[in-house]
């Protein structure tokens, strides 16, 4: 292709460069006349389409070292010969499609091939004094070939398809690397850039950094408009000491709410972020975010302990549970595990008591109390409150309710949940409930062996109970028909809200009245009034013996009984007649009465004995009777027969006497 | 009150048959449970009270099962007291199961024994699936045979073991019809290839039972007429039978015919009353 004459004057117009006289023409075979100009070197190339270029000696002489190419439609490099001492090569704006011919230039020192069609980086390896190199907005692929350019200092590679970092490592004298606009997913490989203080990699796809601080001279780092959305992701920079600018703009993490304050704290080196200054304002601020972070961190890992401790302890209660209820087969090792945990039970016993205590140990502030949740953790049971839910695990925890609550937290409880304990256990705590939790008024039982409407009787001594929840699992009652009928009949004075978190309603008051009325009916009217003193005497003999146990007794409590004894006779009496012993204490009075059964049967039998011999002495006596009535009428007839003799006779009875 | 077969018992038996000792003995226990309580309006009062909720049948309402159990009229003022206050279950139409009757029992008396209320739903699911649902006149008829004459069901069970084993525990000599079955004792399988044993040797066999008993049985022309309408019964198709006739029930006396089951004005006017 020949060049015309026109083309090369525009060469004139372009700034940097030389005034061009040269020209360039395509050598060929064929040599045809020469275009123009004073110089012109025919070239035999064995290369059919490189044009060879040519330049004035004026020129040479005064741009001996420069040569701008720019624009000049150029499909290949020419070749370029007897510059040799050329250190500045511009082709920019060119449709160069590889890099060629360009080897014999060995002074060369900067090499512009900016806006090419360049598909991969080659041709270099022999200039070995280049140090800046400008490849950018080609359509390179790879970062190749670069293996002699050990001075390098500018490497420009922007808006190609570069898909990864390598083969730099040599580049120990690198200081600028700018890989904006390529294809880079992350960045690693960083290592032997030794040099390197400026690294763009703007408008690439880059989700995580590494190596970063492998970059001992590394000052600003360019990451705008990339994919980076965790610092964890960057969290090399923290390493780098000499980093001071840095830009995130344009990624996901820029729109986080933890943004500044977390590249700030982690960075303390930095100087300027996003193209901002860095004031002492903003790092003052960054660090205390981050130590409010670190505190909720550690926090919610202890949470994550503390919960992880109380699954294992209600696994640990349910196993004992389903051992207790003959589900599982009693292995042997369970016992020895239990036997070696025990021994570690004071220890985590006396850890978890202070930490649940606060009141005792006087120091910890409220809000934290507060928030600590698990209170007692050993392997055999749980107690826990959570607000206002106090949930008590394993039959062991029922020891809890002796401890000493603070008014605050005992009053905040407003539901109470039991699980793994049987129910008959829970009856005999009911009092030590009303009166160490008396806001309580929602009460949860699972796992807890509920098998007879009687035992509901016992709810009854309880203050006032809103809602109940008996869970299916582990309570039998739950399958009859007429349950929560009962419940609501015997409870009636709770004017209870929910069971089993269905709502009340009218309906069901007014059943349950129907189904059982007729049960408290019989129960108050038909009994005689001494079965009745003495069914209603035990209930408060107990209360009675429950209050004269507990220590300390606070006069408003003694009054509060009476109170409640009071209401008992008021209201529902009717129903009061049904009460709950617990099939142990029943049986033990059955007990007791046997002995009063034995000395009764031996007083009757005496009776007995004694009436029938008085009646057999009767009937003996009713046989024997005519006989002797007619032997003492015949005794008589004849002492009376003559009457003269009777008369002596009885006269001197008389005389006798005297 | 002075007829002539009254005295002609001597004392301990006519004692006994009257069940008067078990009633003195614990009208006392009670006494000697009840001190303090009693000694406030006396004791002659509480000997009242006593003898008089006996006749009422209140008398057993919440006591020990060994107690309920002593005497027939105990038995019976429990049916009856069972019936007044559950009937409105019944009445409801509620099916339930036999642990649901159960815990019902033991609202009126908390040691009741669960077997006695699982042999009273055999009688009523004919030994079949025992986690049906009853209806409560079903359940209650049932019970009654069960708990009043629960001795003499026993009884009855080992003879009507005997027979389907080919045993007949009356006597040596066999009518010549069945001479064949007495000497062999073929597997109980084979033994019915006609379910159950024959009517009128059953009938039989029950006379004599009900003559020996010391314990109540039913009235034994009553139990005749029970086995006279039929040629071959099993031991619980003869329970039911039992459970159902209307005669056996009216000579027991504690429950209402079957048609008046549900009624009981007295106390419905209570229930309006609440």
């Amino acid at each position: 292709m020949k060049t015309t004459m026109s083309s090369l004057s525009a060469f004139g117009d372009s700034s940097i460069q030389t005034p061009s006289k040269s020209r360039i023409r395509q050598g060929c075979h064929s040599a045809g006349p020469n275009v123009s100009g004073d110089h012109i070197h025919l070239a035999s190339s064995s290369m059919p389409s490189f044009p060879i270029l040519q330049r004035s000696s004026e020129e040479k002489i005064l741009y001996s070292d420069r040569l701008t190419l720019e624009r000049q439609k150029l499909t290949v490099c020419p070749i370029i010969d007897g510059e040799e001492h050329l250190r500045l090569l511009n082709f920019q704006h060119n449709f160069i499609t590889r890099i060629q011919n360009i080897s014999n230039l060995q002074r060369l020192i900067f090499l512009d091939l900016y806006d090419n069609q360049i598909e991969e980086i080659s041709g270099l390896s022999t200039l070995r004094s280049l140090r800046v190199l400008l490849l950018g907005k080609n359509r390179i692929k790879q970062i190749s070939n670069l293996e002699n350019l050990k001075s390098l200092d500018v490497l420009d590679l922007h808006g190609n398809q570069i898909t990864k970092i390598e083969n730099v490592s040599h580049l120990c004298d690198l200081r600028v690397l700018n890989l904006a606009r390529n294809l880079l997913s992350h960045v690693d490989n960083l290592n032997g850039l030794d040099s390197l203080t400026e690294l763009n990699l703007r408008h690439n796809q880059i989700t995580f950094v590494r190596d970063v601080d492998n970059l001992p001279c590394l000052q600003r780092l360019f990451l705008s408009f990339n994919n980076i959305s965790t610092f964890e992701s960057v969290c090399c920079l923290a390493d780098s000491s000499s980093l001071s600018d840095i830009t995130f703009d344009g990624n996901p993490i820029a729109q986080e709410s933890w943004y500044k304050h977390t590249i700030l704290q982690n960075m303390m080196q930095l100087r300027q972020l996003d193209m901002k200054r860095v004031t002492e304002e903003e790092r003052r601020m960054a660090s205390v975010v981050a130590k409010k972070e670190e505190e909720k961190k550690r926090e919610s890992h202890k949470q994550s302990l503390l919960k992880e401790k109380k699954r294992l302890t209600i696994n640990n209660v349910a196993r004992k549970w389903d051992l207790q209820q003959h589900r599982i087969p009693n292995i042997a090792p369970n016992q020895d595990r239990k036997v070696s945990d025990s021994s570690q039970d004071p220890s985590q016993l006396h850890g978890s008591t202070v930490s649940a205590f606060p009141e005792e140990t006087g120091s910890l502030d409220s809000g934290l109390a507060n928030a600590l949740q698990g209170l007692s953790v050993t392997d055999t049971h749980l107690v826990e409150v959570d607000g206002d839910t106090l949930s008590l695990y394993g039959s062991g925890a029922l020891e809890s309710l002796d401890r000493n609550w603070s008014v605050q937290t005992a009053g905040m409880v407003t539901t109470v949940s039991f699980t793994f304990i049987e129910f008959d256990e829970i009856v005999q705590v009911l009092p030590k409930l009303k009166i160490k939790f008396p806001n309580s008024l929602h009460l949860k039982f699972k796992e807890t062996n509920l098998v007879m409407l009687q035992q509901f009787n016992a709810l009854a001594q309880l203050r006032r109970v809103d809602q109940l929840t008996i869970d299916p699992q582990g309570n039998p009652v739950v399958n009859f028909t007429l349950w929560k009928y009962y419940v609501l009949f015997r409870l009636s004075h709770f004017s209870m809200q929910k069971i089993n978190g269905t709502e009340v309603t009218q309906n069901d008051m007014i059943m349950a009245e129907r189904l059982f009325g007729i049960l408290a009916h019989v129960a108050s009217s038909e009994l005689p009034q001494y079965r009745m003193i003495s069914i209603l005497g035990d209930a408060r003999k107990k209360q009675f013996r429950y209050l004269l146990e507990t220590k300390g007794k606070k006069p408003g409590l003694v009054n509060e009984e009476n109170n409640d004894s009071k209401r008992l006779v008021g209201e529902n009496t009717n129903r009061a007649m049904l009460n709950y012993t617990t099939r142990d204490v029943y049986n033990e009075r059955l007990e007791e009465i046997k002995e009063k059964k034995k000395f009764c049967k031996m007083y009757m039998e005496d009776l007995v004995k004694e009436a029938t011999e008085i009646n057999m002495k009767n009937e003996a006596l009713q046989k024997l009777w005519p006989q002797m009535f007619i032997e003492l009428v015949r005794d008589a007839v004849i002492e009376i027969r003559n009457k003269n003799s009777y008369m002596k006779l009885c006269l001197q009875q008389i005389t006798d006497q005297k | 009150m002075l007829s002539p077969e009254r005295l002609a018992l001597p004392d301990y038996e006519y004692l006994a048959q009257r069940h008067v000792l078990t009633y003195m003995e614990d009208a006392v226990c009670q006494l000697l449970e009840n001190k303090e309580d009693i000694s406030q309006y006396g004791v002659a009062r509480f000997f009242t009270e006593y003898f008089n909720s006996v006749c009422q049948g209140t008398h057993i309402l919440f006591r020990e099962f060994s107690f309920i159990q002593a005497t027939p009229h105990n038995r019976a003022s429990f049916l009856r007291a069972f019936w007044k206050c559950f009937r409105t279950v019944g009445k409801n139409g509620d099916l339930l199961t036999m642990r649901e009757y159960h815990c019902l029992l033991q609202l009126l008396c908390p040691d009741f024994p669960l077997e006695l209320t699982q042999k009273a739903a055999r009688i009523v699911l004919m030994d079949d699936a025992m986690d049906c649902l009853m209806s409560f006149s079903d359940f209650l008829f049932a019970f009654q045979i069960q708990f009043y004459y629960s001795e003499f069901l026993e009884s009855v069970a080992a003879i009507y073991q005997d027979l389907l084993a080919g045993k007949n525990p009356n006597t040596v000599i066999v009518p010549t019809s069945s001479s064949g079955q007495h000497r062999q004792r073929p597997p109980l399988g084979e033994a019915s290839v006609l379910e159950g044993v024959e009517a009128s040797l059953f009938s039989q066999c029950l006379e004599n039972l009900c003559d020996r008993h010391k314990y109540s049985c039913p009235p034994p022309a009553l139990v005749k007429e029970v086995l006279s309408n039929v040629q071959r019964l099993t031991f619980y198709g003869f329970l039911v039978a039992l459970s159902k006739h209307h005669g056996i029930n009216q000579a027991l006396g504690a429950l209402p015919d079957k048609g008046d089951l549900m009624h009981d004005p007295a106390m419905d006017e209570e229930l309006e009353r609440l």
